[in-house]
């Protein structure tokens, strides 16, 4: 397990004035969790491996890795990170071009301080991570000699031949292309269960974070500001930042009708008037000032006047435009001025111009809490 | 193409709809005329100095210079003559032996510098600095001060074993090694901190995750990464080694250890001048050069091949060395002050007294500023001076605009693009002395009134140092993204305007980096000058020659601090902006 304790560590950047850094982070993960830091560039997020991985010193805060404390500002104590036992896959791979892929891979066997590998375990040892990352007999290679996805491998089957409690992934499908990328995340995914180890994953990408994360932590400017499954951030988020930064959402303020209970639902009126049923998963006091978010794919469009049933809400708008994608039609509805979007069936057909209704179940509405001033991604 | 000619000719009556077709064609033939034009004058510049070498080797001539006959006389005499082996052997000894000292000096101050937290950094940058500014003539000088028998090192040896000999005899192979390592540490120190500031920290620092301490990850991974660029370098300093002379002829004459340059430059000084044997030495040592330099591009192509630039630009991250963080920083400082204020303290005592002194309190009492006021109340040495930045700045100007043709041609592979980029580097392959004895033949013979004016250093400098600026702007045209020139032509702009208006000020940075950096070497050299400057074209490195040789060492160290003064502010001022145009201070 993984044990991270209000870290800290703030970089006063010389060019802007603006510090960036990560602020009182914790989180407890059990073993063999794939945890998720997920965030826009420059948020945090990498410091905060950084920090795991012994490669930044933090300001402040705990690191631990099952029983063993790797870093405690209160006590003092650093373990050097070659002495972390911990494996990581960088960005870059940073695979040793003057090296064979064998080399590569046993490099950690071959400079470790805890103990001495005859060279037999060493080659039973790669070969082994080699064919757990399907790269068996390609040992002899020139590391120079692979392509991306080969690299990545490499890089993962040298994280792992020691077998370390702890794996550190930064942005490791970032510099592959789609169809790859795509392939690696389910690849990756597998193979985390199949050693069992805990994962520590770092991203900007919401879709990869989503498929592939047992719990993710969303990072807005050295804040976690929302650790948990990857259902519960795409279906509760807890602000505004995270409901714009995961997925696609349309985003209403209003007030809150009445007092409402947490985790229940209540009615918010909007500022053009109307009223919207929707979950309040903090709870509200009447007269509140509420933002409610209502995801695009939630939003069933119908002809304006069809009867509606009544256990879904309604909003009235005309269609601005539609973007026929394939598996679904994406229309921009113009509600009260503000634009809407909604997903639809790909065999829906309504025109520009076209008045419509906007149906919606309230459980598939959220009230979240209103981000100040940030600049959602 | 398809649009103009289509209107030329559907409708080809008018002159007005058919002049984009011709412009057209004008272009395509503006861009051949520059490759012709400034090819011719690259061919005129480098290719006779190969040629009259390889002629007057095989030849007898008159003292007028006639031909007499065609012969091998030369060689044969050379090859029977053992002085040729001792003398092949001494160069040898001496490039092999100042490389490793130079190589380890510089390059070990590099790493600490770039990728290390040592303290004093910015000493090496001092360092490197001044001593660009500081003429080599000057500079070995200055060892020689310090390490001959009146200097300090054989003063405090005397005084302490109460012996009247030498620790140190400066005039051998031993110092020559090492002076001539110290001259060149500064420039492996700028081109290795380059190679260790570009390197991959993630290369290391995935090193360190996988459990290597400091050790073996400078070990299994830095160095060898870094071991092409290593490599090159050394070949690099190895054959600038063979071809130095103000080492050799300043340190090693006096104890009689020859070197190949000295051999030709002793040669053209008997009476009368023996220039078949000078040549036929020349012929051999360019031979020497061209074959080590052919190893040295496959050397350094293989290492561009290695150098990878990946990830995201993060901050440096630099090794912690802990508490050997001190001893780095005790290494920074010893280089400081051996490569930079030794030699500059014993110039600035030298200059302040009349007469060569140890270095005693006693002789305190006989400061003067004497050598100093005759310095700067002579005309002759302030008409050095001039003749000095004239040609330079001449030389380095001429450069620079033939290879900004040539170089922009070469690197968009436009016509001829092999043959301009092989012309303007075929100069690498001349050492000093040997350009010096083919330029001063061709002007000899042929009837242009520049043998003996500055016009003659002028062409030598500018065949020499060609390379250098070919270098620049071929990989400032490079830098240059291909699609800003096209985007240019797109927008209606002639290839010629696309070249004015959008080239030449993105390649400005390289072109002044490259201009600069001409200047403070063309400034330095001795070897060509030594024997192309006349009376009336003396320059300042040949002048220092003269006085040392005189023995006017107090009026020398004045004249070469002033002028040390003067360089080290060309040289910041390349460095200050070489830094913030982004400019890597080498040209790559």
């Amino acid at each position: 397990m993984l044990e991270v304790r209000n870290l800290t560590k703030i970089f006063a950047n010389s060019y802007d004035q603006l510090a960036g850094g990560i602020r009182n982070a914790s989180f407890s993960l059990p073993s063999g969790t794939f945890f998720t830091l997920l965030g826009p560039s420059g948020c945090g997020k990498t410091t905060t491996l950084r920090c795991i991985a012994g490669l930044e010193r933090p300001d402040s805060g705990y690191v631990g890795v099952e029983d063993r404390v790797l870093f405690d500002s209160e006590r003092n104590i650093s373990v050097p990170m070659n002495l972390r036992q911990i494996g990581m896959v960088f960005q870059s791979y940073a695979i040793w071009p003057h090296m064979t892929v064998f080399e590569n891979v046993a490099f950690p066997l071959r400079v470790s301080k805890q103990r001495k590998y005859s060279s037999e375990e060493i080659g039973k040892l790669v070969n082994e991570a080699l064919e757990t990352v399907e790269l068996g007999g390609y040992g002899e290679r020139p590391a120079t000699k692979l392509s991306g996805g080969q690299q990545q491998r490499v890089a993962l089957a040298r994280a792992i031949v020691g077998h370390p409690k702890l794996l550190l992934l930064d942005e490791p499908l970032s510099n592959l292309d789609a169809a790859l990328r795509e392939e690696m995340r389910i690849e990756l995914k597998r193979l985390q269960r199949q050693i069992g180890i805990t994962t520590v994953y770092v991203t900007h990408d919401q879709a990869e974070a989503l498929a592939m994360s047992d719990r993710i932590a969303v990072i807005d400017r050295g804040h976690i500001v929302q650790l948990a499954e990857p259902k519960q951030i795409y279906f509760r988020p807890a602000n505004e930042f995270v409901a714009r930064f995961i997925g696609s959402t349309n985003l209403f303020t209003g007030r809150a009708e009445d007092s409402v209970a947490a985790n229940s639902l209540g009615t918010v009126r909007l500022t053009d008037g109307s009223a919207v049923r929707c979950v309040f998963p903090a709870g509200a006091t009447a007269g509140e000032e509420v933002t409610i978010s209502i995801r695009p794919e939630s939003i069933v469009l119908a002809p304006d006047g069809v009867p509606v049933s009544g256990d879904h809400d309604v909003l009235k708008g005309t269609v601005q435009a539609a973007s026929f994608l394939g598996s679904s039609i994406r229309y921009e509805v113009e509600v009260n001025g503000e634009t809407v979007k909604a997903m639809s069936p790909p065999d829906t057909s309504f025109d520009p111009g076209e008045r419509v209704q906007l149906t919606f179940p309230p459980t598939s509405v959220v009230a979240v809490e209103r981000s100040s001033d940030r600049a959602a991604a | 193409m398809i649009s103009s000619d289509r209107s030329g000719v559907l409708e080809g009556g008018s002159t007005g709809e058919r002049r984009p077709l011709f412009s057209r064609l004008f272009v395509d033939d503006s861009r051949r005329t520059f490759a012709v034009i400034v090819g011719v004058i690259l061919a005129l510049l480098v290719l006779p100095p190969i040629l009259i070498l390889i002629q007057q080797s095989l030849v007898h001539t008159t003292t007028g210079g006639e031909i007499i006959e065609v012969t091998l006389d030369h060689y044969r005499r050379l090859l029977d003559d053992p002085r040729l082996l001792q003398s092949t052997w001494n160069t040898f000894v001496f490039a092999l032996g100042s490389t490793i000292i130079s190589l380890l000096m510089g390059g070990v101050l590099a790493w600490l510098v770039e990728r290390t937290n040592a303290p004093f950094k910015r000493l090496a940058y001092a360092t490197t600095i001044i001593s660009m500014g500081t003429p080599y003539v000057l500079y070995v000088i200055a060892w020689l001060f310090l390490l001959g028998r009146a200097g300090p090192v054989n003063d405090l040896y005397r005084s302490l074993s109460g012996s009247f000999g030498v620790l140190i005899d400066v005039n051998s192979m031993w110092g020559m090694i090492l002076i001539e390592g110290f001259l060149w540490s500064p420039l492996v120190f700028l081109l290795l901190a380059s190679t260790f500031r570009a390197a991959n920290a993630d290369m290391e620092e995935a090193a360190r995750m996988s459990g290597a301490s400091v050790f073996d990850t400078v070990w299994r991974i830095s160095i060898r990464l870094a071991w092409p660029a290593i490599l090159a370098l050394s070949l690099f300093v190895f054959i600038r080694a063979i071809e130095a002379f103000d080492v050799p002829a300043l340190v090693g004459t006096p104890g009689r250890v020859n070197v190949l340059t000295t051999e030709i430059y002793y040669s053209t000084k008997l009476v009368p001048p023996d220039l078949g044997h000078a040549s036929s030495f020349s012929v051999i040592l360019l031979v020497i050069v061209a074959v080590l330099f052919y190893f040295y591009s496959r050397i350094s192509k293989n290492a561009e091949r290695y150098h990878s630039v990946t990830g995201k630009g993060y901050r440096p991250r630099l090794f912690d060395l802990g508490s050997g963080r001190w001893a780095a920083g005790a290494f920074v400082l010893l280089n400081f002050l051996v490569v930079l204020v030794l030699p500059l303290a014993a110039l600035l005592w030298r200059s302040l007294l009349p007469y060569l002194q140890g270095f005693r309190l006693s002789a305190l009492q006989n400061l003067t500023f004497d050598n100093y006021a005759t310095v700067l109340g002579a005309s002759y040495y302030l008409e050095y001076a001039w003749n000095t930045i004239l040609v330079g700045a001449g030389a380095a100007t001429a450069i620079m605009v033939l290879t900004a043709i040539a170089g922009w041609i070469a690197a968009r592979r436009g016509p001829g693009a092999v043959i301009l980029d092989q012309l303007a580097t075929i100069p690498l392959i001349f050492p000093g002395i040997v350009l010096g004895v083919a330029v001063m033949q061709i002007y000899l013979r042929v009837p242009l009134p520049i043998y003996g004016t500055l016009w003659i250093l002028f062409v030598a400098y500018t065949i020499r140092y060609m390379p250098y600026g070919m270098r620049y702007v071929y990989s400032g045209v490079l830098q240059i993204h291909r699609e800003l020139e096209e985007s240019a032509e797109v927008a209606g702009a002639s290839s010629v305007t696309a070249l004015r208006r959008i080239v030449a000020p993105l390649l400005s940075p390289a072109l002044v980096s490259g201009w600069l950096f001409i200047f403070l070497l063309a400034t330095k050299e001795l070897s060509i000058a030594i024997l192309l400057s006349s009376p009336d074209s003396q320059v300042m490195a040949v002048a220092m020659f003269d006085l040392w040789v005189n023995g006017q060492s107090g009026e020398l160290a004045a004249f070469g601090l002033v002028w040390t003064v003067v360089m080290t502010l060309v040289a910041t001022a390349f460095f200050a902006w070489a830094r913030s145009k982004g400019q890597d201070v080498f040209g790559s």
